[in-house]
């Protein structure tokens, strides 16, 4: 058993690698990299100023990993011993075809040859029309693959931070206290300050050890890591009263445990006067939440409706079968099937309305319950035709099986049958949807967040697919396809636990 | 009692060797049952009309996705639905009427394309999948990975990739979904293969090509018929709701999601703009599905006997 679930771990996360490389390799290699402007103001800015549009083209190209791009003073700083020699230019005067007189640049002879070092190199240069040289190499697909690939787990360490400005720090992990007298595994050096600590908020224990990193978003959230942006809460700033590190208490947003090290050339007054490290760089407490919970928090609502409502219908409808509940069940599951989603989503909008129920999540946002209670109903209702047309299939299954007769045989009511022996049997297939629903939900909600405007993950699929956000596509598939592996796992083993009749290894090792 | 009363039969070898059963027409049985059942027959009607106006209409209205030839008109704009304008006017003063059922063709053709690739990938893979012990190895692997891929997922990344048209929306849509097809169409070729009468078949002597027609191919028909009957609408749905979200098709093409996209907005104040293509929509699934559903059961040779 256990070498089973080995193998099919190390095949889960290898196809959760194929699946993103296939992504990345279709994004970066059929989409053309021009593309990636098509919704970005800035650059219509630009439009009047030549240099500072390549300037800004091949540095969002560069740190999107399309391509290399160095400057002249790049060039000069790598490759030559006289910087000022080498970035020297020589003006002379021409005429040209209509007969003004301009200026032509020409770079120094130590210029030129630390230009050609880079031309041999493989890239393109290319002249500013200040005369300036710079250069651009574009990478191949199989390098992008393989930076995304080694990128993505970044392990913080004592040896993280590099700051001219500090050349003594201490470099440890250790363990010590939060400004709440909480126990916390601290350490100085890494990028982050709390590498474990404790708080009053689900999961309880949290960790910054180990973080994913998919490079940062653009054009959409610019600038920010695309995970930051799906993690971090959403909406105003919340302040509350705050002890920092030297005893002065404020009222401030900060997150004291998300804080990371800010390099002392940056640190301001303010900074100085409430911290005694450098990691001063805190994110802010807000008041809705990240855009994952917000998935999950409408997952697990509907999942749980779904189920209330599902499994006892599936249940009447399989002990009633062929008598009118049955039937009207199956009208309703065909309606289901056979509706697009779309169209019930907004025909039970309607419905709602006409009980004053808001139609978009941020008219009451999230601290009300009114936000919470359509959409949760629509999305539970989306997923309860299959849930019942399933539950009633393994009922009805179950029910012609030789130890019912038994059990009518020997004279059980028709009610203790089904409760004691049919319902035991028949719901151990559904254990095992349970955590691929809850996937499932983030999934689905694709469109219900759309309707409803509800600030989540399924959202931000359609959202970064129409800016031309590729960081934050290929972050979004590698977590959605992670997921829904993971969860078809878990609900394999949950289901050995409800059933240890079921041994998923085939050759059944341990008999 | 004389024996010249009585006539000598003489004993016929072929007549001896024939078995007396009714008469049975694979094909007549199935029509017959299916037009036993009333509402198949209305859905039937329903679904014709659809098709058949979505195919003819679009002919003779002139209508061109992206022209707006009364957008200065402001006499056409939103007018309600009338003897003259069936289904009233939108915002730039374009005919609702014609562009419904020029929606619903480019979604019935999405629907019907994409169906009729991944049933006729899906099934023939799946019959050598489900006869080919080589090929059940990789196969199996193959399904695993794209099986566990959300298909939203794999549809917007490559709706994404290829750019918006209606040749990519099919070919994103057929691109893993053949997969599943397949994988379906194994497990019955697994089940029937070995099943006893195939076995006495073979035994006696009948020819595959023969024990393929008469025993595999009949069951194997309501098979594929239930997972058409589930896929047409499944595509419909699919192709509504990525127009909707703006990652379907463009804007030169016309179809039922990019219209309820475009008309969300005017859902409070123009209701009608909005209800009609999801009406249409919502209708041609359900008789669709319906028609599926009751031609699924019609085909299964099973229900033949009573």
């Amino acid at each position: 058993m256990k070498r089973y679930f080995l193998g099919r771990l190390i095949r889960s996360i290898f196809s959760i690698f194929i699946v993103v490389i296939i992504a990345i390799v279709m994004i970066f290699g059929l989409i053309p990299k021009e593309k990636v402007f098509e919704n970005d103001p800035q650059l219509s800015k630009l439009s009047g100023k030549p240099d500072d549009r390549t300037t800004y083209i091949y540095t969002r190209w560069e740190e999107l990993g399309y391509l290399d791009y160095v400057t002249q003073a790049d060039m000069c700083k790598a490759y030559s011993d006289d910087y000022n020699e080498c970035m020297r230019l020589d003006v002379t005067q021409e005429t040209n075809e209509t007969g003004k007189v301009v200026d032509v640049y020409s770079n120094s002879e130590e210029g030129q040859k630390v230009i050609k070092i880079y031309e041999e190199q493989g890239y393109t240069v290319d002249y500013m029309t200040t005369g300036f040289a710079w250069a651009s190499r574009d990478n191949s697909i199989f390098n992008i693959a393989v930076k995304y690939i080694t990128n993505m787990f970044k392990v913080d360490n004592p040896w993280a931070v590099t700051d001219p400005d500090n050349p003594d720090m201490d470099r440890s992990i250790y363990f010590g206290t939060d400004n709440n007298g909480m126990p916390a595994l601290k350490c100085s050096g890494c990028e982050h300050q709390y590498l474990i600590y404790v708080d009053g908020s689900f999961p309880f224990i949290h960790q910054n050890w180990i973080s994913l990193n998919f490079g940062r978003s653009y054009p959409t959230y610019s600038g920010s890591y695309t995970m930051d942006v799906i993690s971090d809460q959403q909406g105003e700033y919340v302040q509350k009263e705050v002890t920092f590190d030297n005893g002065t208490t404020a009222m401030s947003s900060l997150d004291l445990h998300s804080c990371q090290y800010k390099q002392t050339s940056t640190l301001d007054r303010m900074d100085k006067s409430r911290f005694e490290t450098n990691y001063a760089n805190c994110k802010s407490f807000k008041s809705e939440a990240s855009m994952i919970n917000m998935s999950y928090i409408f997952g697990i609502i509907s999942l749980i409706i779904a189920y209330i409502i599902a499994i006892p219908s599936g249940i009447i409808m399989a002990q009633k079968k062929d008598k009118w509940q049955d039937k009207l069940g199956m009208v309703y599951i065909n309606v289901m099937i056979a509706v697009p989603s779309l169209a019930f989503i907004y025909f039970a909008r309607n419905i709602g309305i006409m009980f004053n129920q808001p139609t978009k999540f941020p008219t009451y946002g999230g601290g009300d319950i009114r936000s919470y209670i359509l959409p949760g109903i629509i999305l539970a209702l989306l997923s309860t035709a299959s849930l019942m047309i399933w539950m009633r299939r393994y009922m009805v299954d179950q029910s012609n099986a030789d130890y019912v007769k038994f059990a009518r045989a020997k004279g059980l009511s028709q009610g203790e049958i089904f409760r004691r022996h049919i319902l035991k049997n028949a719901i151990i297939p559904i254990v095992n949807g349970i955590p691929s629903s809850i996937i499932l939900c983030i999934g689905g909600s694709v469109i219900t967040e759309s309707v409803f405007s509800i600030p989540g993950m399924g959202k931000m699929l359609p959202d970064a697919i129409n800016a031309n956000n590729n960081a934050m596509i290929i972050t979004l598939t590698f977590i959605f396809t992670a997921l829904s592996i993971i969860a078809l796992l878990l609900g394999d083993v949950l289901m050995t636990f409800v059933d240890p009749r079921i041994q998923l290894s085939s050759k059944g090792e341990t008999r | 009692m004389e024996e010249n009363k009585f006539q000598f039969v003489e004993l016929k070898e072929s007549a001896a060797e024939h078995i007396a059963a009714p008469h049975y027409s694979y094909w007549k049985s199935v029509f017959r049952r299916f037009f036993s059942s009333k509402v198949a027959i209305v859905m039937l009607i329903i679904a014709s009309i659809i098709i058949l106006m979505s195919i003819i209409q679009p002919m003779f209205s002139g209508y061109v996705p992206g022209q707006n030839p009364n957008i200065n008109d402001q006499s056409m704009k939103y007018l309600a639905p009338s003897l003259e304008h069936f289904f009233g006017t939108d915002n730039y003063g374009n005919d609702l009427f014609d562009a419904t059922w020029l929606g619903t063709r480019t979604s019935l053709f999405i629907a019907f394309a994409a169906t009729f690739i991944t049933t006729v990938i899906g099934v023939i893979v799946g019959a050598f999948w489900g006869y080919s012990k080589k090929m059940d190895k990789f196969m199996l692997e193959l399904y695993n990975i794209v099986a566990n891929v959300p298909f939203t997922l794999v549809v917007m990344v490559l709706m994404y990739v290829l750019g918006r048209g209606v040749s990519q929306l099919i070919f994103a849509l057929s691109c893993t979904s053949w997969l599943s097809v397949a994988y379906f169409i194994r497990v019955q070729v697994l089940i029937i293969r070995d099943r006893e009468y195939n076995l006495a078949s073979r035994c006696l002597g009948t020819p595959t090509y023969k024990v393929v027609i008469h025993n595999i191919l009949p069951y194997l028909v309501s098979v594929i018929v239930t997972s058409i009957a589930r896929d047409v609408p499944n595509y419909i749905s699919y192709e509504v709701f990525l127009s909707f979200l703006g990652v379907g098709l463009g804007s030169s093409n016309q179809s039922l999601g990019r219209m309820i996209q475009n008309y969300s907005n005017d859902l409070t104040a123009v209701p009608y703009l909005f209800w009609i293509p999801v009406a249409v929509s919502a209708i041609i699934s359900v008789s669709l599905y319906v028609i599926g559903q009751t031609m699924a059961d019609a085909s299964d040779p099973r229900t033949h006997m009573l």
